[in-house]
């Protein structure tokens, strides 16, 4: 209710902007935006109609994610929880944390050529750094009160490695999967930046180069919905998994 | 520690064995380390090839980081505060946020382009909204975890909104509107590759797209290189003033 309220008067407020003042023959109001919008989804931007460009770029995001979780969740643990795999790989991860997949861009061009190997590959950075990186502080933050129970208890190391420290990761793997998913759907903006004919991304990119304000917005909107939707249901899918620990925040 | 070293030197002696011995890829595709390293030294008084050397693009790309970041913080901390300390705000406010924030700054670059022109204005625009996110979901989980007997004490002492605000409130969450201060340089420093694809002549990403026209690994690397060392700088110096505020806090 207080949603719909607060999202008409914001397109109201835009409206009024564009109409009153000189910025108009630029920007176009929100009605054109809309129709635009759902106008795309009939009628195709360049040579798809929306629901395609989404499912391109989806294709492209959730093949690159999925290996990137899997590589960070995987070796995320085994840093934070064997200490000789942390000493070798920390200076390398800590290397290539910092580096925003954007400026991947250039060489992976170089690597991977123009295809879709180059796009995976900088989805497939953008997921694979936040999700080893919640991986780690999971697997580190292990209340050793369990670690030591498992051990008065006469468990081995690889029980207490399965039944205490795993499970105790979950919810921080889970927010690393969160974060990983918002940095992948945005990525896929700067993927498709390469070279593409397709996809969300391409719709803002080509407005670039065609100076066309509308589509540009419209592709925002795209990008905007579909990452509300993705980050809505990894929330619920996250409620339904770890329904045993109710994180804060 | 010993470990971390091997491990360094391992890398870049497989690195090394890989481009410079075996010549497994040609050295335009992948540069050995010594080149790299060559060129990195170099590039810090040479003007070659993209017109500025190493300092001069990290000068440029700071002083666009910085300008989007500070607006960042001046208008995302004051947002994240009253969201979470005023329920009409937040009702009003966090639709709209949660539809914003899913869109990366690079998608806002044509917008920026259109309204701000070529200038200072759109890059730091675009940095803008890579980092306000943080700093609102920081300041706005900071403030909900005060404790309500805190503001219950103050209530019976007959606090105004305003000291209940100020003196429990904003100190309670200080550690976390820190984090979200922290977390955003992190952002705005990443963002700005994306905002010198729009038109720079200066910057490291400007100097990473233009070795990318000319087949220049070595310096695509030195450049990347820089951004990492820069952002792991800036959030060295600003994880040491924020343990310097929290002192006896935590």
């Amino acid at each position: 209710m207080y949603a719909i309220i607060s999202i008409v008067s914001f397109l109201i407020l835009w409206a009024i902007g564009v109409h009153y003042s000189e910025i108009k023959i630029v920007m176009p109001g929100p009605w054109e935006v809309i129709k635009e919008f759902v106008d795309s989804f009939i009628n195709p931007v360049g040579r798809h109609t929306m629901p395609l460009h989404i499912l391109y770029s989806l294709m492209r995001v959730v093949p690159a994610y999925l290996v990137g979780s899997v590589f960070g969740i995987v070796l995320g643990i085994l840093m934070g929880w064997f200490r000789p795999v942390n000493s070798i790989f920390r200076p390398i991860y800590e290397l290539i944390r910092p580096i925003p997949p954007i400026a991947w861009i250039p060489i992976s061009i170089v690597w991977f050529g123009i295809g879709e190997g180059s796009k995976w590959f900088l989805i497939f950075l953008a997921a694979f750094v936040p999700v080893t990186l919640n991986s780690i502080s999971g697997a580190k933050s292990v209340d050793p009160l369990l670690i030591k129970c498992g051990q008065m208890l006469g468990a081995s190391k690889k029980y207490i490695f399965k039944s205490i420290v795993l499970p105790f990761s979950v919810p921080y793997i889970f927010s690393g999967l969160q974060v990983g998913l918002a940095g992948s759907w945005a990525t896929v903006v700067a993927a498709e930046m390469i070279r593409s004919t397709e996809g969300v991304g391409w719709i803002i990119i080509s407005s670039m180069d065609t100076n066309d304000v509308t589509q540009s917005l419209v592709g925002i909107m795209g990008i905007g919905i579909v990452g509300f939707l993705l980050a809505t249901i990894m929330r619920k899918v996250e409620d339904k998994l770890c329904a045993w620990t109710r994180r804060e925040v | 520690m010993l470990l971390s070293l091997v491990s360094v030197m391992a890398f870049i002696g497989i690195w090394y064995f890989f481009t410079a011995v075996l010549k497994v890829v040609p050295s335009n595709t992948l540069p050995d380390p010594v080149k790299v390293f060559t060129s990195f030294i170099k590039k810090f008084y040479t003007e070659n090839p993209d017109g500025a050397t190493l300092l001069e693009h990290t000068a440029a790309s700071l002083q666009v980081a910085l300008t989007g970041y500070f607006y960042a913080l001046v208008i995302g901390i004051p947002l994240g505060i009253m969201m979470a300390w005023n329920k009409y705000v937040d009702r009003f406010v966090r639709p709209l946020f949660d539809l914003l924030k899913p869109i990366p700054g690079v998608a806002w670059i044509p917008l920026m382009i259109v309204i701000f022109g070529l200038g200072i204005a759109s890059k730091a625009a675009v940095v803008f909204f890579s980092a306000v996110v943080p700093c609102v979901l920081n300041s706005y989980t900071g403030i909900k975890q005060t404790r309500d007997v805190h503001i219950w004490v103050a209530r019976t002492f007959g606090a105004t909104n305003p000291q209940k605000l100020f003196t429990i409130a904003i100190p309670t969450a200080l550690p976390h509107i820190l984090t979200g201060v922290r977390v955003a340089l992190g952002a705005a420093w990443v963002a700005i590759v994306a905002a010198e694809l729009l038109g720079a002549t200066r910057g490291l990403g400007f100097m990473i797209q233009q070795s990318r026209g000319i087949y220049r690994t070595d310096i695509i690397i030195v450049g990347m290189l820089a951004i990492g060392i820069c952002g792991g700088i800036l959030t060295t110096i600003l994880t040491f003033i924020a343990n310097a505020l929290l002192k006896g806090r935590r």
